[in-house]
């Protein structure tokens, strides 16, 4: 049983690994073009095709590679060009004056989620939102998120994290840092993983843990913007949670813990103010939700939500 | 010098209030002569609805209308009334390098208080304009320019308008720039959304609908994506005045009318027509071109056209101008007298991004090419050859086989049926001013990252790169890939952009050349303007975010 979670654990991990460092991203990019929308299908690739050899000697075809398939990351080939090669030693100006709108630090404040509650068993408030500084590929990144109901403990997954985020490619971006637990039985970790925008434009987030005691965890965040119109904006949102053993002191189990699928309108009344409506149902599994038993509480919970999401 | 737009931008935040209180409308007044005094200061400007403070040249936005002569020798004297840094650049003059008033390179900036004189000789003739090199353009830092010719005699025309458009916002252009970092799509309110997808699928069914879509989802690229700021914050402005102040020109039956327009949007394309008036195109960028006859010209920053009207009719015509995302319009009137209005268009529907502008000429190759487009078959160049910094972080597409045809109105104009100009149809009258071949290429990509609002040159921002070396005197090809799915003004200091045609020969004479998304295009330049030199898209946020390059001629 340990094992197979451990197993799953690292899986899942690897899988986060693998998508920062490997070719895995420019693959999926890579089909640009399906045949439907190329009109001609003798040409097109089977999305799954590796690309990573023919990418390399840079002489592959033009129609085995199809058109814009490697549109973005990857690995320059042997022929490409050296970005200096035509200063000749030359340098830019250093007149007062000459200075760096293209470095400046941005900083960003989103309250994505900040929401009252209400279920079978009371009501309760939740938050999640993050914190970004700095310049376009190098940012101090703080993130936390919560959850407290009434009559319950305040929820297992509330934490504050702090990370170096790295625009590593494209559209994906490292991040590497800590994660501080808030509430009974919290443990500190270091926590590394992703953040970045899949094709389709989904919003990922996964993030793999070591605690303080060597326990491990990993947080998957998925979700979607459906512009009902370009103000009435839909977004299914998916989070998960996994753990190498167990926290009795938090009401957590090994294995697979949570699973929690939500659906929330907002309006923008401006860019950076929308309300919000919503409804979450999260499912506890194994022993989590058999700690949730002992507790009183269900390990199937459906809440609605209305709440107020800002940034600046 | 980015550095000081923030400066400038920051400033703006905190407006005084002290700001002196001019007419926000002003026919622009004449300077002439070879002595020129202008004053930079703030005035009281209403273009939204709201009172707001402008950055003004002797009191007016635009500023003065400076007359020159070709072969004087002139001096412009710029006081700086401002509390904060600021600067002139004479835009597409010829000049030496310390009078082209880009701060950080040509110079350190006109500090507060202080008086900058720039002299030169003029060294040609026709249609300019001039604009602050840091964020303050946004803010109203901009005027035309007009060169007569020394010896040519002028071209005959009964009256003759300059028509400057611009757009304008309530917002400091630094909020403006953190809201594009912070949330590229800020202005956009035209992504598509459920309801143009079920209208697709009536149209198209449900797999011509999610086959639309596939190209640009899979790729995270937003079709509506033309101009990174729009309507949504913009006013836009002829000669200063917004559509209900309506700007108008006095214009007769029979009479032959030169409007010389110029592209002063910092982040607005303009499609330009006056319905019911037949336009001869007669200069580009200052520079005489063989005459065409167009309905209709897309014009961008930076860029000016010289065109004649003959009004048909004792009536009131509008010179509409709507801005290339389809957002808004700006209009003024040519009338026989100032009390009239004129019937205005109403704006095109937005449109998507084509299967072209994302895949350039491979989407020809691929039957992609809009369907009935009565511009040109998309002919395609030799394979790109990639930076190998555009393999990094700030690129987000790259076009491997771009698409060199130049007869192609852009998006939003291709088959909309009127006749409209493409960079084919512009010709220099005469040959090229310097004959020779190019003896070497230099190859540039247009690169950027739209999630994270990063523009450059082969993913090197600004502050990344080395500069570009010229050899003086020599005569060398730039060759331009834009790896975007944006349209660029590239606009290169000091020396003339000869573009050529697709099969390598001269073709026209331009200072600002467009390039349209997954487009190819090759310019000469003639390097004989020894020093440092800005090289740049003229899209004010582009610039501020890294597409831009110095240029050393030594």
């Amino acid at each position: 049983m340990t094992t197979s979670r451990a197993t799953w654990l690292l899986a899942l991990t690897g899988l986060a690994m693998t998508t920062v460092a490997g070719p895995a991203l420019s693959q999926q990019v890579k089909p640009a073009v399906n045949a439907e929308a190329a009109g001609s299908n003798d040409q097109a690739m089977s999305p799954d095709m590796p690309m990573g050899d023919q990418q390399k000697d840079g002489s592959s075809a033009p129609p085995m590679n199809m058109p814009g398939m490697d549109m973005s990351g990857g690995k320059p080939g042997a022929d490409a060009r050296d970005p200096d090669a035509y200063s000749d030693g030359y340098r830019n100006s250093t007149l007062p004056g000459y200075e760096m709108a293209d470095k400046i630090s941005v900083a960003k404040v989103l309250v994505d989620e900040l929401e009252f509650l209400t279920n079978k068993q009371g009501q309760g408030i939740s938050w999640s939102g993050r914190i970004t500084n700095g310049p376009d590929n190098d940012k101090l990144l703080l993130r936390s998120q919560g959850l407290k109901q009434s009559g319950e403990r305040l929820d297992p997954e509330s934490s504050v994290e702090a990370f170096w985020w790295h625009g590593q490619r494209p559209f994906w971006g490292t991040i590497l840092g800590v994660r501080q637990d808030i509430g009974p039985g919290a443990h500190r970790w270091i926590a590394g993983g992703i953040e970045g925008l899949a094709p389709y434009w989904f919003d990922v987030q996964l993030t793999g843990y070591v605690g303080d005691d060597g326990r491990l965890a990993a947080r998957l965040k998925a979700s979607y913007d459906v512009l009902l119109t370009n103000r009435l904006i839909l977004v299914p949102q998916l989070e998960s949670n996994a753990y190498s053993k167990a926290a009795p002191e938090r009401g957590l189990g090994g294995g697979l813990s949570n699973l929690e699928l939500g659906l929330r309108m907002r309006y923008e009344i401006r860019r950076k103010v929308a309300p919000y409506v919503g409804f979450v149902w999260e499912r506890s599994f194994g022993e989590t939700a058999d700690f949730r038993r002992l507790a009183g509480e269900n390990p199937t919970e459906r809440r609605f939500v209305a709440g107020l999401r800002i940034w600046w | 010098m980015q550095g000081l737009l923030l400066a400038t931008a920051l400033a703006t935040l905190g407006w005084p209030a002290h700001a002196f209180a001019v007419p926000a409308v002003t026919t622009p007044t004449v300077l002439s002569g070879t002595e020129v005094d202008l004053e930079i200061g703030r005035v009281t400007v209403n273009y939204s609805g709201k009172a707001s403070v402008a950055t003004a040249v002797n009191g007016s936005v635009p500023g003065p209308l400076i007359r020159l002569r070709e072969g004087d020798a002139v001096t412009i004297r710029v006081k700086n009334n401002l509390d904060e840094m600021t600067s002139i650049h004479w835009h597409g003059l010829i000049l030496p390098t310390d009078m082209d008033g880009v701060p950080g390179i040509s110079f350190g900036g006109i500090a507060p208080g202080e008086t900058f004189t720039y002299r030169f000789v003029v060294k040609q003739s026709g249609t300019f304009w001039y604009h602050a090199h840091t964020l303050a353009e946004q803010t109203g830092l901009y005027g035309p320019m007009i060169i007569e010719p020394k010896s040519e005699p002028p071209l005959a025309a009964d009256r003759d308008y300059t028509i400057m458009l611009s757009d304008w916002t309530d917002e400091a252009p630094l909020q403006v720039y953190l809201n594009l970092k912070k949330m590229s799509g800020y202005y956009n309110f035209a992504q598509p959304t459920v309801g143009d997808f079920a209208s697709d699928a009536g149209k198209l069914g449900l797999s011509g609908a999610l086959s639309k879509r596939a190209m640009w989802n899979k790729a995270r690229m937003n079709p509506t994506d033309l101009s990174d700021v729009s309507a949504a914050t913009y006013t836009y402005l002829l000669n200063g005045a917004p559509s209900a102040r309506r700007w108008t020109g006095i214009a007769r039956k029979g009479e032959r009318v030169r409007l010389r327009f110029i592209g002063a949007g910092t982040a607005t394309y303009f499609d330009v027509r006056v319905p019911g008036l037949m336009l001869t195109v007669v200069a580009a960028d200052g520079q005489p071109v063989e005459p065409v006859d167009v309905d209709e010209f897309r014009i961008g920053p930076g860029e000016t056209y010289d065109v004649i009207a003959t009004i048909a009719d004792d009536r009131a015509y509008a010179i509409f101008a709507q801005s290339m995302d389809r957002t808004g319009f700006v209009h003024g009137v040519l009338a026989p007298r100032d009390d009239m209005s004129a019937d205005i268009p109403p704006v095109d529907p937005g449109s998507w991004l084509d299967p072209i502008d994302m895949m350039g000429g491979m989407a020809g190759m691929a039957g992609m090419g809009p369907a009935g487009q009565d511009h040109g078959m998309v002919e395609t160049a030799p394979k790109a050859r990639h930076a190998r910094t555009e393999y990094g972080a700030n690129t987000d597409m790259r076009v491997d086989f771009p698409r060199t045809n130049l007869d192609d109105p852009g998006v939003g104009l291709r088959r909309n049926g009127r006749r409209t100009l493409t960079y084919a149809d512009l010709r220099t009258a005469g040959p090229a001013a310097d004959p020779r071949e190019p003896q070497r290429e230099i190859e540039l990509h247009l690169t950027g990252n739209m999630e994270r609002f990063v523009w450059a040159f082969d993913g090197v921002k600004l502050n990344d790169s080395k500069p570009l070396h010229f050899t003086p005197n020599e005569r060398l090809r730039i060759i331009l890939v834009n790896d975007t799915m944006m349209t660029h003004p590239m606009h290169l200091h000091g020396m003339w952009s000869d573009l050529e045609s697709p099969d390598g020969r001269f073709q026209v004479r331009k200072h600002t050349i467009s390039v349209q998304p997954a487009q190819r295009v090759a310019f000469r330049v003639t390097a004989d303007a020894m020093g440092r030199w800005a090289f740049h898209c003229h899209l004010l946020y582009h610039m501020a975010a890294g597409m831009f390059r110095e240029v050393v001629v030594a």
